[in-house]
C-alpha cells in the first residue's frame, strides 16, 4: 500500500514490455467484448430468452444505460483508452527507441484509470447478482478483463515504486561532493 | 515519423478496425443452426390466430409476454400480417419462462387467457407487449393487469375470477407442455408451416423467409 501511494507521486520507472503487452492484449479483448455489446444495443437485436440464461434481462435493464448512453459504449471507450495508453508507451519504447517523460506519465495514468474500470465492474457484478438475479456472460467477460487489467496495473505501479525508491536510496548514498549525475 | 513507427501505428489501427469489422460481419451472419425441434400440433379452434384461415403460410410463435426479444418481434409479426394478411396466418402459443428468468410471465399468460374468455385475447396480447417495461419486474403485476383488463373493455369482475381459474391455468399449461415436448428451450421460437426457423435478424429477413414459404 505504501509503495502504491508513493507510485502516484513519483515519476514512473521503466515498465516491463511483457506487462505492457499483457495490458494491451487484455484491453483489446475487453474492447472487442464491449464493442459487441454496443453493436447489439444499437441494432436493437435482443438475444432470445432462454430457460437457463438471463442475458436479455441484464442487457435490457435500466442499469444498462447511463444518461442515455449504453454502459457497453462507455466500457468500449474505457478499453480503447487503456489500449491506446499501453500502445503509446510500447511504441515509444520500441518504435522510437527511447521513452519520453510524458509517455511514462501516459502509462502511469492509464494504470490509474484501471482502478475506476475495476470499480465499475464490481458495481455491475453486484447489480447482476443481487438486483437483477441474472447473469450475462459477456458482461462477466468484461468484469474478468477489467479485473486482469487492474491486477496487472497494481503490480506495475508497485514495481515502479520499489524501483524508484531504490533509485533514490542509491542517489542519497552518494558522497555530497560528487555530482549526482555520476 | 520514421517507417518503423508508422508500421507500429498502422498495425494498431488496423487491428482495432479488424475487431470492429469482424464483429459486424459475424453479427450480421445468421446462425446456420436451424433448431432441431419437433413438429407443432395443427392449429385448432382453441388456438389464438390472426390472419386468414386459408392462408398459405402459418406462423406459430411460442412466446413469453415478459421476454424482451418477443416484444421486439411483436411489431415485426404485426407488420408482416398487415402487409400480407391474406397469405399469412399468425398463431400465438404460450411458453412463459417461469419462475426464472421471468417471474411475471406466467401471470401475464393467464391474464391473456382470461381476456380470451371474453373474446379479447389479442387486445390483452398487444397491451402486455406495449407496456412490458412497466410490469416486467413489478411485484404488483396482477393489479397492473387488472387495469389493462379495464382499459381493453373487459368485465373486470369476471376477469378477476377467470384469471385464477383452473380453466385458464390448464390452457396455458397445455401450450407449455407441448413446447417442452417439442424441445423448445427459448423464446421466441417460430415455426413456419410447421418447420422451426432461425430467428431472423429483422423485418426484411423475416419477410424473405415468409416469401420463400409462399413460393
Amino acid at each position: 500500500m505504501k509503495h502504491l501511494k508513493r507510485s502516484l507521486t513519483l515519476p514512473f520507472a521503466e515498465a516491463s514490455s511483457v506487462a505492457v503487452i499483457i495490458l494491451l492484449i487484455v484491453a483489446m479483448l475487453g474492447f472487442a467484448d464491449a464493442t459487441y455489446l454496443t453493436i447489439e444495443h444499437y441494432r436493437g437485436v435482443i438475444p432470445p430468452c432462454s430457460i437457463i440464461k438471463g442475458c436479455e434481462i441484464v442487457l435490457t435493464s435500466p442499469y444498462s444505460v447511463l444518461f442515455g448512453v449504453p454502459v457497453s459504449l462507455l466500457g468500449a471507450l474505457y478499453y480503447l483508452l487503456v489500449s491506446l495508453g499501453a500502445f503509446i508507451y510500447l511504441e515509444s519504447k520500441h518504435g522510437k527507441g527511447e521513452i519520453a517523460t510524458h509517455h511514462s506519465s501516459i502509462l502511469k495514468w492509464t494504470l490509474i484509470i484501471t482502478v475506476f474500470g475495476f470499480g465499475m465492474s464490481l458495481w455491475f457484478v453486484y447489480i447482476q447478482l443481487f438486483v437483477l438475479h441474472s447473469i450475462c456472460t459477456y458482461c462477466i467477460g468484461s468484469a474478468l478483463t477489467s479485473t486482469i487489467l487492474f491486477i496487472t496495473a497494481i503490480v506495475m505501479l508497485r514495481h515502479s515504486s520499489i524501483k524508484q525508491t531504490e533509485h533514490m536510496r542509491n542517489d542519497s548514498a552518494l558522497p555530497p561532493e560528487l555530482p549526482q549525475s555520476i | 515519423m520514421n517507417t518503423k513507427r508508422l508500421i507500429f501505428w498502422a498495425s494498431f489501427i488496423i487491428i482495432l478496425g479488424l475487431i470492429i469489422w469482424g464483429l459486424f460481419v459475424a453479427m450480421n451472419k445468421p446462425l446456420d443452426t436451424t433448431p432441431t425441434l419437433g413438429t407443432p400440433a395443427d392449429v385448432s379452434s382453441t388456438d389464438h390466430a390472426r390472419g386468414s384461415a386459408d392462408a398459405s403460410v402459418t406462423i406459430i410463435e411460442y412466446s413469453d409476454f415478459q421476454c424482451p426479444a418477443c416484444a421486439t418481434y411483436y411489431p415485426l409479426a404485426e407488420r408482416l400480417l398487415n402487409e400480407s394478411s391474406t397469405t399469412v396466418r399468425f398463431v400465438y402459443r404460450h411458453f412463459p419462462l417461469y419462475p426464472v428468468p421471468h417471474k411475471n410471465a406466467l401471470m401475464a399468460s393467464e391474464a391473456s387467457e382470461a381476456a380470451a374468455l371474453q373474446g379479447k385475447f389479442w387486445e390483452m396480447h398487444d397491451i402486455l407487449f406495449d407496456n412490458q417495461k412497466l410490469w416486467e419486474t413489478s411485484s404488483t403485476a396482477g393489479t397492473i393487469f387488472e387495469t389493462y383488463a379495464e382499459r381493453i373493455g373487459l368485465d373486470v369482475e369476471t376477469y378477476k375470477k377467470d384469471v385464477v381459474s383452473d380453466v385458464v391455468k390448464a390452457r396455458v399449461q397445455k401450450d407449455w407442455d407441448e413446447a417442452r415436448t417439442l424441445g423448445i428451450n427459448s423464446t421466441p421460437t417460430f415455426f413456419v408451416n410447421g418447420k422451426a426457423i432461425v430467428n431472423p435478424n429483422g423485418y426484411e429477413a423475416f419477410k424473405a423467409i415468409i416469401d420463400s414459404a409462399i413460393r
